[in-house]
């Protein structure tokens, strides 16, 4: 987990354009891309995001690294694939925004640490490395409880009547969290898919 | 090249060019028209090609004289395909005013009934034959060249346009019908959905072509069509507005005066960006959404009529054995010294002018193939 991306001399620098058509998966794709808007236009989010899919390949293609790694676009995709389906050029755009999520947090870009999705999702991992399954409930703490008690308990004031309203309608379960049987299986995969990525990003050029 | 209104750019109709080469064959004894026909098997080498002809039976002879008695004989209506559908004729129908050879069809859904009777009794020349059957034959030839054409790829597989479901979402063939004088609405551009003339419309470019979901390649004469679908549309109405959605427009060297003259005109507007979807809206209409990626605004813009600018695809080909598609189904010879050539949108997507001069040349290559 060493291998950074090339630090940028300038604004502009293509050694970083060059690093992500080598190493993102699908970021070759990249190079097909004709600036048609069709994946931002077709983003239920695109109105949130400060440059969208597009532009963010625009930025890359110019080698605008510390612009590209700083934008909430990483953070606001919501992972519905529109765009993947959609993109006349087949590039795997969302895949193609997570792997530049991963490497934003990777070379500890500020956005990455204050971002809530990233928040979120620690929680997601934190619930299925425990337990084998995500559970709502567990999630919902961890992501609560990050940024200090006091602000845990605001906010779960906060959506105490929706969670109220959940438990009527039988959406959110009063019981123990399930857990999975051979837990000690699943860290096994765990550990092996980290070894994986561990060699796949040490043979990063 | 019949259905089209007219032809950019100079916007002359295309029936002048037509009676000169329906005049030409007609005069030329060595050359022989089988129509309805189409082709089943190609096999055997230059100088010695079978060619195995499917013909479809019209139920009329040839002693038709397009008088026409026997389409005011049936109340019975199909769908009118050279409108693409969006008219309806007669069953006994004149397939169009420039119709080679100028004889009656039949259509196969009336045989059976007591109409085909009636049709029958109408013609006083006793041209109708309703036994007519489906024949096969083979012809002996020694170079062959592919003039198949083609056919405007289905809108309805670009499912964010909602072509199936928006009534004023059209594509444009079907604009270039309802434009033409010969067409449904004798030439008058109105909407589909409730007949009013449209005020605010909407080209998109690229619809299905160079996009690897649909056609990978650029049709190359869409971005010019639609041009001149805009000169339609400012030549009806003097307040009507026109948006062009587009990617890059492709108007190759001489076509780029014609773009020019179009764009200057400030009801014209062009928009950088490929629609994302057309939605429909709150009454019914079309909306289209996408990114201008100029301004990087999300837009969402309802309109009166949208056109969608679909592709050309190789039509008459699929299926035939023996005939040399590439990829896409165009017909591209590998060897072109084996006596096989292709002319026209048969070859690759092309205009009317580069289709006649790929035509003149496959001819040169066939005559000096066999020589």
């Amino acid at each position: 987990m060493t291998t950074m991306s090339p630090t940028p001399t300038r604004p502009y620098d293509l050694g970083f354009t060059r690093w992500v058509y080598q190493n993102i998966d699908g970021g070759d794709r990249m190079a097909l891309c004709m600036q048609c808007g069709v994946c931002s236009g077709s983003c239920p989010l695109s109105t949130t995001m400060d440059n969208g899919p597009r532009k963010t390949f625009m930025m890359i293609r110019a080698g605008m690294k510390d612009a590209v790694l700083k934008s909430d676009t990483l953070w606001n995709c919501v992972s519905c694939y529109n765009c993947v389906v959609r993109c006349p050029r087949h590039v795997p755009v969302a895949y193609i925004l997570h792997e530049l999520a991963t490497l934003a947090v990777r070379e500890g870009y500020a956005p990455a640490r204050t971002s809530e999705t990233n928040k979120f999702v620690k929680g997601f991992t934190w619930s299925f490395e425990t337990f084998g399954r995500t559970d709502e409930r567990i999630i919902s703490l961890f992501y609560y409880f990050q940024d200090g008690f006091v602000a845990g308990i605001k906010k779960l004031l906060a959506f105490k009547s929706i969670a109220f309203a959940f438990v009527k309608v039988g959406r959110l379960p009063l019981g123990l969290p399930h857990r999975i049987k051979n837990r000690g299986e699943l860290k096994k995969m765990l550990a092996a898919a980290a070894a994986i990525e561990a060699r796949h990003t040490a043979g990063r050029k | 090249m019949a259905q089209l209104n007219r032809y950019f750019p100079k916007l002359c109709h295309p029936t002048c060019g037509l009676e000169i080469n329906f005049q030409r064959i007609r005069r030329n004894p060595k050359v022989k028209v089988f129509t309805l026909a189409s082709v089943a098997a190609v096999t055997g080498e230059r100088g010695d090609y079978t060619v195995t002809v499917r013909q479809a039976p019209r139920y009329v002879k040839a002693n038709c004289t397009a008088c026409g008695d026997c389409a005011r004989a049936t109340e019975m209506k199909v769908q009118n395909q050279f409108d693409y559908n969006l008219g309806k004729v007669s069953a006994a129908y004149l397939p169009h005013e420039m119709a080679f050879p100028m004889r009656y069809v039949i259509a196969p859904q009336v045989l059976g009934t007591p109409e085909a009777e009636r049709i029958k009794a109408a013609c006083k020349y006793d041209a109708v034959d309703l036994d007519e059957k489906e024949s096969t034959f083979d012809l002996h030839v020694g170079a062959i060249v592919w003039a198949t054409g083609w056919q405007p790829y289905d809108a309805a597989r670009i499912s964010p346009y909602r072509y199936a479901y928006l009534k004023d979402v059209i594509t444009n063939v079907e604009m270039e019908r309802l434009a033409a004088p010969n067409g449904p609405t004798q030439g008058k551009i109105v909407r589909p959905s409730d007949g009013v003339a449209p005020k605010k419309v909407a080209l998109i470019q690229c619809a299905g072509s160079r996009d690897y979901n649909h056609l990978e390649y650029c049709s190359r004469i869409c971005c010019l069509a639609s041009m001149k679908h805009a000169a339609y549309m400012r030549e009806q109405s003097a307040e009507a507005t026109v948006d062009i959605y587009y990617i890059d427009i492709r108007a190759h060297d001489k076509l780029e005066a014609f773009y020019r003259k179009v764009v200057n005109d400030p009801h014209v507007r062009l928009i950088k960006s490929k629609p994302a979807e057309i939605k429909i809206g709150p009454d019914g209409g079309p909306v289209v959404c996408g990114e201008n990626t100029i301004t990087r605004e999300i837009y969402a813009e309802p309109y009166d009529l949208v056109v969608l600018a679909t592709g050309m695809q190789p039509a008459g080909v699929e299926g035939v054995s023996g005939a040399p598609v590439d990829a896409y189904g165009f017909i591209v010879p590998e060897d072109e010294t084996q006596g096989i050539f292709s002319a026209g949108v048969a070859s690759g997507p092309l205009d009317v002018s580069m289709s006649v001069q790929s035509a003149t040349a496959a001819a040169l290559k066939a005559i000096q193939a066999i020589r």
